[in-house]
């Protein structure tokens, strides 16, 4: 399909191409031969030329909207679709290819707007805007939103694409696989890159709420992005007048912390750094920690590691929702140490995902505190990523992987995290240059 | 002058023109004349605020809404797209960017009470969908730049650090506040940063409430004026130059009845009377007790005194007995977070000029200025399931149910 703009354009261009403090101003122009339309006496500017008949017919329009050169947006054709790799929030996400330059490949977003009523999805405005704040090397960076040409086909109707740049794998494809094996200094960089990613967009004043290892992307060369803010949004610290009243139905169950469980609406950073601990714990023990079924059933299981839910342990979980509501085990000990033990043999990590599983999110670390964690500042240090992933040719993502081993982390099944170091080897690619997609 | 224009991401769209640019749009090539454009513009943006203010929406939503407004026709001529369906179509998405989302059926419902069964013919057969297309090539048209700044954060930020007499700044903050609700009817979205927008209606604020910054909070050597500390490089004569295209607005000609307009109620030759009169502005029809109406402040007269006052020793400004007394900031103002946009709607029915010597205010004083004719215009005398209440001809021009734009949208 031929790029539209390079097209010869038969309207006229202003002549004024002024350029406005050396940033290009665009002339305002228009792609379409709508201007054959009669204009009311040609005399310019009479008010009669509004009257309602003046005004384009509705084929007009369509035919102005066909031909229109956005100049801002693009159109997704620019872009060759390779493979499906994902099914986000609000639609589907391709991997493609740049047509022009045959190299850059990115990832595309589709904004599914089929069954809204309510015109483009406010879900995906948030995530645009707070997308366009968010620039840092550990968060996905949104390169553009493409458009399809608006044509009879499809009634007019354009299709959006958020536009990323690519990135190989998710890190739950990365942990099911068995043959990708993470050494201590490479869990170090991972979560060290992992928790400056939460710190720059806390300190932004954006909570992520969906924080689960199918949604922190490794790129090849080891560049961890915080990816999908389909639920992301801002927060603020809320005066005791005014709490604030953010739904509580968020984050993916196994991640979700016990404050949103007990119907918490005034929460904040720590729901996220919840998310950061169930997600380091899994980089040992390879699959998520607590697998529950129903939100009782997940906060069952919080309370059989952590601890009973008291207002002892957390003062004022009593005035949360549903506190009276759930079935809370009583006489829990927490168990966080001794049961990730058997997994996380270093020391340091136990103590550091003690403190990120912890049931009272005023107690819970900050990104900030668990950066300065020792963690991170002992040997072995975090190392680079980039030697490790090179063995592995193929994309991992989660939607691309074959389902990962239900089953709750057991206590006393201590070898599930041994990987068979026979089958290390992936096979390597005949495509040289790029990563194979597994398509099932 | 360009230096203050500096605030610009590589990749973005460069959302500012020169004046010329202005005046060399898609509707002028398309035959639209730059008054009629300024006209329309201002048309769509009381329209936007109006909707807006029935709907309870607050004014960052509504002032975004406007400025996507302005945005969408530097690209597309009035004469493709109607004004009113473009100004709802601003408005429906302004409310899920702003997080006081509305139903597009709602909207459209408060546009076709408040426009004429003419205008709102422009809407087509199926409304909803009109505007529903309309959003796409709107989200096109401004690159999805969807987040937007407005001059009202700084004014509360710029105000926080003067010094001086606290009634008297109140007052003048929201003096600054009224001109900057005004300012949306103007291209000056188009022209400046919010920065320097507020900086020029404060500083206008500041000489007609007779508000004088001797010092501020963080004042260095080489701070001339209390703006030095906020923006650099604005001169004088881009301060002068941004009020009076504000001034100007209050000033203005009344427009001949348009054909697309709908009868007015009054005929045009009660109208020219009207024109010639002081008008006492809306608010004070609420007011009790009622004060003995006021002269008439014209923006001329206004623009006087402005000159007066910049031009060093003269005539105190005698007859610029501004503001209302009654004035409180937004709720929340100090965290500009979505959680807080709908924490504070605008007051629909606070009697902002609550006291004496408010009815020569800014707000007060449109006795040519847009708000008495759109007004008018969006009451076509046919409703007769909204019976007009038989009130003196003023009065008419400011129904007591659609307060004018300046006062009601005041914080609260």
């Amino acid at each position: 399909m031929p790029f539209n703009s390079d097209e010869p354009k038969p309207s006229f261009q202003p002549s004024n191409k002024v350029k406005v403090m050396s940033k290009p101003m665009p002339p305002p122009s228009r792609g379409g031969s709508y201007m054959g339309q009669p204009r009311s006496g040609g005399t310019s500017g009479m008010e009669g030329s509004m009257s309602v008949n003046s005004i384009m017919t509705t084929k007009e329009k369509q035919k102005y909207i066909e031909d229109y050169n956005f100049q801002y947006c693009d159109e997704a054709s620019k872009y060759e679709k390779i493979a499906k790799i994902g099914q986000g929030t609000f639609g589907e996400v391709f991997k493609a290819k740049d047509r022009k330059t045959q190299k850059k490949i990115v990832a595309m977003k589709k904004v599914l707007m089929d069954n809204e009523k309510e015109g483009f999805p406010i879900t995906a405005l948030r995530e645009i805007k707070i997308l366009q704040l968010l620039k840092h090397e550990n968060v996905v960076n949104l390169l553009e939103i493409c458009r399809t040409k608006a044509t009879l086909s499809n009634r007019y109707k354009t299709t959006f694409y958020l536009v990323f740049d690519f990135c190989e794998h998710d890190l739950a494809g990365l942990l099911s696989n068995i043959n990708v094996k993470f050494s201590l200094g490479e869990i170090k960089k991972v979560m060290q890159q992992l928790l400056n990613g939460l710190y720059y967009i806390h300190s932004n004043k954006i909570l992520h709420r969906d924080m689960k290892a199918a949604n922190v992307l490794i790129t090849k060369t080891g560049i961890l992005k915080l990816a999908d803010f389909g639920l992301a949004r801002p927060f603020s610290f809320s005066k005791n007048s005014a709490p604030n009243r953010y739904t509580n139905r968020v984050v993916t169950l196994w991640y979700r912390p016990p404050e949103l469980l007990l119907g918490d609406r005034n929460y904040g950073p720590p729901v996220d750094l919840w998310g950061a601990g169930c997600i380091m714990a899994e980089m040992w023990t390879r699959s998520p920690i607590m697998q529950g079924n129903t939100e009782q059933q997940q906060l069952t299981l919080i309370s059989q590691l952590c601890g009973s839910i008291t207002p002892e342990v957390w003062p004022g979980v009593d005035s949360l929702e549903l506190y009276t509501k759930m079935e809370l085990p009583r006489d829990q000990k927490r168990k966080v140490k001794e049961r990730l033990k058997p997994y996380v043999k270093d020391p340091f990590a136990c103590d550091l995902l003690d403190k990120l599983l912890v049931l009272d999110p005023s107690k819970r670390a900050d990104s900030d505190s668990a950066l300065n964690h020792d963690f991170f500042w002992t040997d072995p240090m975090p190392c680079d990523l980039s030697k490790m992933l090179a063995q592995h040719t193929q994309s991992m993502f989660e939607y691309l992987a074959p389902p990962r081993r239900p089953g709750h982390m057991r206590p006393h099944h201590q070898q599930a995290a041994v990987i068979n170091p026979t089958a290390a080897r992936a096979t390597t690619s005949s495509v040289e240059s790029g990563y194979q997609d597994r398509v099932f | 002058m360009g230096c203050v224009r500096k605030r610009f991401l590589s990749s973005m769209p460069y959302w500012y023109y020169e004046k010329k640019e202005l005046k060399d749009t898609p509707s002028f090539h398309d035959g639209i004349d730059f008054e009629t454009e300024s006209r329309y513009r201002k048309e769509g943006a009381r329209f936007i605020i109006d909707t807006g203010t029935k709907m309870d929406l607050g004014y960052n939503t509504m002032a975004t809404g406007v400025v996507y407004f302005h945005r969408f026709y530097m690209y597309h001529s009035f004469k493709t797209f109607p004004r009113y369906v473009t100004a709802c179509c601003c408005l429906f998405l302004a409310g899920k960017v702003e997080e006081t989302p509305k139903k597009c059926k709602d909207i459209i419902k408060i546009a076709s009470e408040l426009l004429s069964k003419n205008k709102f013919q422009t809407f087509g057969d199926d409304p909803k969908e009109e505007v529903m297309t309309l959003e796409r090539i709107l989200l096109q048209t401004i690159k999805f730049d969807l987040q937007i700044e407005h001059p009202y954060s700084f004014l509360l930020k710029y105000a926080k650090c003067l010094k001086g007499d606290k009634a008297k700044l109140e007052k003048m903050l929201q003096m600054a506040w009224t001109f900057v609700n005004d300012s949306l009817c103007t291209t000056l979205s188009l022209q400046w940063e919010p920065e320097v927008i507020a900086v020029a209606l404060m500083y206008l604020a500041g000489k007609l409430s007779k508000f004088e910054v001797v010092d501020w909070a963080g004042r260095q050597p080489n701070h001339l004026r209390w703006w030095d500390m906020f923006v650099e490089g604005v001169t004088m004569d881009l301060l002068e130059d941004i009020c009076h295209q504000v001034l100007d607005l209050y000033s203005q000609p009344q427009q001949p009845n348009s054909p697309d307009s709908p009868p007015m109620s009054l005929t045009s030759s009660t109208k020219r009377e009207l024109k010639s009169v002081p008008i006492v502005a809306q608010p004070i029809a609420r007011l009790s007790p009622v004060k003995p109406i006021q002269p008439i402040v014209t923006g001329a007269k206004l623009k006087t005194d402005l000159k007066s006052q910049t031009d060093g020793p003269g005539l105190p400004p005698t007859s610029v007995d501004v503001v209302p007394s009654q004035y409180s900031y937004p709720p929340g103002v100090t965290s500009y977070t979505n959680s807080s946009f709908s924490a504070q709607p605008f007051p629909q029915n606070v009697p902002l000029q609550s006291t004496s010597n408010s009815s020569s205010y800014p707000p007060s004083y449109p006795p040519s200025y847009p708000p008495a004719q759109a007004n008018s215009q969006y009451l076509p005398p046919s409703k007769s399931h909204h019976p007009q209440p038989q009130q003196p001809p003023s009065s008419q021009f400011y129904p007591a149910s659609q307060s004018s734009f300046s006062s009601s949208y005041q914080p609260q």
